[in-house]
């Protein structure tokens, strides 16, 4: 029956919990922790899905007590790499061995049992259910579930890994930080002495970064094999001891402990770069703003008193007002959360407003609606990429029309034109250098900074007057968003307006003419780039008083 | 006191003893629907089920003159449908509100035509002796004594079964792999639980609460069969879950009430107060939509229910 065959498993666990709790001088240097017996070797993998070729012969050897980042431009096939090691998909070529033995993984259930766990970068936590009832889900052997004495068996782990949080607690109560701490809890529970985790600082704040960083120390002093996916450069030189990068599904280098523990931080940047983008160093602060005062033209959208709703009801926007010029790029500047998704809905008629105008060009657009507001002239590129910006289901071609298919010469009636669909959509593909293997593939089968070059597209090809983007380099490679944010500055010096909603203050001060700090739904600073003050806007993010405003 | 010549206290004993009896299939089926939707099936196959339940557990009974074997074939004739629907919308992950109507409207037909076949279309009734406990002492309280202390076995036996799922949803293993199922199969999956055998396990169960609930019908309580016999009761005891958010005494609360509804329907009647008979059928299910109304906003579906899961999709 189902609830006999988590005796294995709970064998596992004790072997694994015999590891803890952690030894107190857990924060070696890495070079002297990094000298580890191989625990994983994965050789010639290979996967297909369908046309795209995620992986192509990969080489990885996992040690142990090593700290080990897999880098790689989004779509460079590092998700893949992991998925297959945790059994979510099998290989179409190659073989893993786990401690010199060939080994199949055929489950996610067979990589727990060989000592393999992973937090998945969308957490798989039930969100109501408690941390224990998590914690012991798949795990606890018999019939009868007893979770008094999971909790005590996970005792120490809890307090190791410092939950703040009884372990009664709903997961849907509890932090980002500190459902991703579940996670190493629920997979180190299990006997992992292997941990992969997946982009696992995308969600976490700065001071929760360094939290989980000691954990990983900890965890890598105590003999664990840890996996690192990410595409942030500097973390991996804050953490790893080593370095895989791949490009196109291929793996291009390895760089080793005695490498990186050289301490020439610049060096290794540099080499890694090069190898994560061909030769070719990402292209820096090239798409610098000109000079600032170079955005004089006339004012172009007004807002004025706008007032507005989020989706739960509550005040998002709040009297706002705001005017932008034709030629400017527009910085809003915010810790999310602050109203500045709903003011971007609003411009883009999207939202209602509940007081105040908005006013493009003199007219009056308050709450005129999407098409509208469309038809005079305002694109718009949404933060939800997959969920509010194109139709998953559908081709990279229809997607491509999805805003103008009414128009001509996509349309004629009640007929739709698809040769006209096709060529529109090859030329943006071509303009925009978007990767995929025909204008027929699912849009989804595309990496998220491909889907982002092809919303960007379809908006511009509308030729708006205004452009709004809500974080539209959010989870892309340096290089697409290096791109991304060319595109928006060479938008402005042809005349056009650009709202740049973003929460990376770096980005934001290399192609804005004007930054406007959002908070709590209202402008509470708006500076001239040449003068604006990186440490005043970010005072000013928090809630600070204003503070030094041009 | 009298109401039209009716003695109070024993118009309150039969109403409150119809409605316990009226309650108990809708507690049945909605146990085992709230087992499998909390493992994120939807079952609209549960009237079909119950359906079937009714037919095949009276045939038996009348076959056999055992209410035993009765029970048993009601509850094998929906467990089949059960499997059926575990297959197409589990294995071959065909939409699970299609194939739910489908095993309904098939059911419909498909009964009525073995009742045609069979028993030639005629009302015969099952000659079954159900075991009848009544209990000394308890059965003479004033009102309630007979309506819960003077009743059949699988009476019983049916009501002790509401902590028996509670105990299993929130107490056992299985129970918290089917509420992880339903909830966040990835997760589940991950974490090294056999999401595809969770789900067949909590359909199982529902095609034989539903099969229970339907010989119980036939068999047990009216002890003959009709054409479309359960009008809507499936469906009524799905409502009843969702009501009752798959919390096993919850579900009991709304069972009851809808129950009594019913009798108090009868009740009128008896006493002879003017109110058409078709306006007094119609009032239970007016309180269930009311009920919905009233609450639909505060009922969070399991996130997967009916969706089908597919490893590293997402």
């Amino acid at each position: 029956m189902r609830w006999q065959f988590g005796q294995t498993r709970s064998q596992a666990a004790e072997r694994g919990e015999g590891a803890y709790p952690l030894p107190a001088d857990a924060a070696h240097p890495s070079s002297v922790a990094a000298s580890g017996a191989p625990i994983v070797e994965m050789r010639g993998i290979t996967k297909r899905f369908g046309p795209v070729v995620a992986n192509n012969h990969v080489d990885l050897t996992l040690r142990e007590g090593e700290i080990h980042a897999v880098l790689g431009e989004n779509g460079a096939g590092k998700t893949t790499l992991m998925n297959i090691l945790s059994g979510m998909y099998q290989p179409d070529a190659g073989t893993i061995l786990i401690r010199g033995r060939e080994t199949k993984i055929a489950t996610p259930a067979d990589a727990l049992r060989q000592g393999i766990g992973t937090v998945y970068q969308h957490f798989t936590l039930v969100p109501n259910l408690t941390v224990i009832e998590n914690v012991a889900l798949g795990a606890e052997p018999g019939f009868l579930l007893d979770l008094a004495a999971a909790e005590r068996r996970l005792a120490q782990l809890l307090t190791d890994f410092e939950l703040n949080a009884s372990p009664h607690t709903e997961i849907r109560h509890l932090s980002l930080g500190q459902r991703q701490r579940v996670e190493i809890i629920k997979v180190l529970s299990r006997g992992s002495r292997v941990l992969l985790l997946d982009e696992p600082t995308s969600v976490l704040t700065p001071v929760e970064v360094e939290g989980l960083f000691a954990i990983l120390r900890r965890l890598r002093a105590n003999g664990v094999a840890v996996v690192l996916i990410t595409h942030k450069l500097e973390e991996v030189l804050d953490v790893s001891d080593r370095v895989t990068i791949l490009r196109q599904g291929r793996k291009i280098g390895e760089i080793g402990p005695e490498v990186i523990s050289s301490g020439d931080r610049a060096a290794i940047r540099q080499r890694i770069v090069e190898m994560m983008f061909g030769g070719a160093p990402a292209e820096a602060p090239s798409a610098s703003a000109r000079a600032s005062g170079a955005a004089n033209g006339s004012t172009l959208l007004a807002l004025q008193d706008v007032t507005a709703l989020g989706d739960r009801g509550e005040v998002a926007v709040r009297g706002l007002s705001l005017e932008l010029r034709a030629g400017e790029v527009f910085g809003i500047a915010g810790v999310d959360g602050n109203g500045q998704k709903e003011l971007g809905e609003v411009i883009a008629g999207q939202r209602h407003v509940t007081r105040g105008r908005v006013i493009l060009d003199g007219q009056d657009i308050t709450n005129k609606g999407v098409a509208a507001c469309s038809r005079l002239g305002i694109g718009y590129v949404t933060d939800d990429r997959l969920g509010e910006g194109c139709v998953p289901g559908m081709s990279v071609a229809e997607n491509t029309v999805l805003k103008m298919v009414t128009r001509s010469p996509f349309s004629k009636g009640f007929w739709l034109n698809r040769g006209a669909i096709e060529a529109e959509a090859r030329r943006l593909i071509g303009q925009f250098d978007v990767k995929t293997p025909s204008t027929a593939t699912p849009i989804t089968a595309l990496s998220g900074g491909n889907i982002q070059k092809l919303l960007l597209a379809r908006e511009l090809a509308m030729n708006p007057r205004l452009l709004v983007c809500n974080k539209p380099t959010n989870g892309l490679d340096l290089k697409t968003a290096q791109f991304v944010l060319r595109t928006l500055r060479e938008q402005a010096d042809a005349g056009k307006a650009v709202l740049l909603i973003s929460s990376e203050l770096d980005e934001l001060m290399q192609v804005s003419d004007r930054i406007g700090v959002i908070y709590n739904g209202q402008i509470v600073g708006i500076f001239e780039r040449a003068a604006a003050d990186l440490e005043a806007i970010g005072h000013l993010m928090l809630g600070g008083r204003e503070r030094g405003v041009a | 006191m009298n109401i039209g010549g009716i003695d109070l206290d024993t118009f309150l004993t039969a109403m409150l003893a119809t409605g316990l009896l009226r309650a108990v299939p809708l507690v049945l089926a909605a146990l085992g629907e709230a087992v499998a939707e909390r493992a994120g099936l939807l079952n609209l196959g549960i009237e079909g089920m119950m359906l079937n339940g009714c037919f095949f557990g009276f045939y038996a009974a009348y076959r056999t003159d055992s209410m035993v074997v009765g029970m048993v074939a009601g509850i094998l004739a929906a467990l089949v449908l059960g499997l059926v629907f575990g297959v197409l919308t589990i294995t071959l992950r065909v939409d699970q509100v299609l194939v739910g109507i489908a095993i309904t409207i098939f059911s419909l037909g498909f009964t009525g035509y073995l009742f045609r076949d069979l028993l030639g279309g005629r009302n015969v009734s099952a000659d079954v002796h159900p075991l009848r406990i009544s209990i000394p002492g308890l059965r003479d309280i004033p009102i309630i004594g007979k309506a819960l202390f003077d009743q059949q076995a699988i009476f019983y036996l049916s009501w002790a079964l509401v902590p028996v799922f509670a105990f299993l949803l929130k107490r056992t293993r299985f129970g918290l792999n089917v509420r992880a199922v339903g909830e966040n199969p990835f997760a589940a999956d991950a974490a090294g639980v056999d999401v595809v055998r969770v789900r067949y396990l909590a359909i199982v169960i529902g095609g034989i609460m539903a099969g229970f609930a339907g010989a119980y019908l036939a068999v047990a309580d009216l002890r003959i069969f009709t054409e479309g016999m359960t009008v809507g009761s499936g469906f009524i005891a799905l409502a009843i879950t969702m009501l009752g958010r798959w919390n096993p005494y919850r579900i009991v609360i709304g069972a009851v009430l809808f129950g009594m509804l019913r009798a108090l329907g009868d009740g009128l009647q008896v006493i002879g107060v003017d109110i058409r008979t078709e306006f007094i059928g119609m009032m239970p299910y007016i309180g269930i939509m009311l009920a919905l109304v009233v609450l639909a906003g505060r009922t969070a579906l399991p996130s997967a229910l009916g969706v089908p899961y597919v490893r590293g999709h997402r």
